[in-house]
């Protein structure tokens, strides 16, 4: 299990970075509040799994400083296919923890991985990226 | 004769006639007991919990049909969401070893027949999302990512909606 939640701490320190850059680009108080919300909420992930391989004695591996992005952040359309990107990184690392989990851990994987599917929805919304869904989130390919 | 006569037996007030036929009427029974006849019937298999989820899945894709009939104009935004119940249904078909039921035939028919109002999908789409959360968090080892997915998906489907 250990593994999967490496994963997915290596996912949440991403996209922790990642909205830091998104935000600064996106238009309108609202669009910023909501990348802002979504920073905190991968803050949040990010602490719960720091502790739960703590409490495994599992090692926690340790954020790069930096990341080196797949493309230019230079205005919102960049930042949101970013935005996007990401979450869908995020459902991917949380879906293979379902398998490892039960109970209050299975349900908090779960949380994470359909919050960042609903957040991914509503930036392709705002980037007009059609379809919108997809049928399996956190499914690779 | 004596024979055909009720014999009162001593101890247990009974007659020997009424002993021996009890006794026979016993015997019978066992035998046919044995036979199979009066076996309980094997109890019919609880339904796959699991059922549920496809069964919710092929009504709400035929509830988004429905609704393109009455305003084809959706059928561009929304028929994606659409598909993704339909490929939900394939998926969770092969798992289930069945064919993926017609909509007619299928109980979880919460939108009813006539066309449903986005409104309407939309709380049909809530319940679906429960419906599949919950199967998930109980979910065998060898389900809970797919079941996990489909879940999180009508979650989408619900912003989708908005």
């Amino acid at each position: 299990m250990s593994d999967q939640l490496a994963v997915a701490l290596a996912a949440e320190e991403a996209a922790i970075y990642a909205y830091g850059l998104v935000g600064v680009q996106l238009d309108g108080a609202d669009n910023r509040d909501e990348a802002r919300a979504a920073q905190q909420a991968h803050r949040q992930r990010r602490d719960y799994l720091v502790l739960r391989l703590a409490r495994a004695s599992s090692a926690t591996p340790v954020a790069p400083a930096g990341y080196r992005l797949p493309f230019p952040i230079t205005d919102q359309a960049s930042a949101l296919k970013l935005a996007i990107q990401v979450e869908d990184g995020v459902a991917q690392a949380w879906r293979p923890v379902l398998p490892v989990t039960e109970n209050a851990d299975r349900s908090t994987a779960l949380s994470a991985l359909t919050d960042a599917a609903v957040r991914a929805t509503r930036w392709r919304r705002l980037a007009e990226v059609t379809p919108v869904t997809m049928a399996f989130p956190g499914r690779p390919g | 004769m004596v024979l055909t006569e009720s014999v009162r037996m001593s101890r247990t007030g009974h007659s020997r006639r009424w002993v021996l036929g009890a006794a026979g009427a016993g015997l019978g029974a066992a035998a046919l007991t044995g036979c199979g006849l009066f076996d309980d019937p094997e109890p019919p298999a609880a339904p796959d919990p699991l059922q549920a989820v496809l069964d919710e899945a092929v009504a709400l894709a035929a509830a988004y049909d429905r609704l393109f009939i009455s305003k084809p104009d959706l059928r561009a935004r929304l028929g994606p969401l659409a598909d993704d119940h339909r490929a939900h249904a394939a998926e969770l078909a092969r798992l289930l070893d069945t064919t993926v039921p017609s909509a007619a035939a299928s109980p979880a028919t919460g939108t009813g027949a006539t066309a449903a109002g986005l409104a309407d999908l939309r709380k049909t789409e809530r319940l679906a999302q429960k419906t599949a959360s919950t199967y998930c968090l109980r979910a065998p080892v060898a389900r809970a990512a797919l079941t996990g997915s489909i879940a999180a998906c009508r979650a989408t489907h619900v912003e989708a909606l908005r």
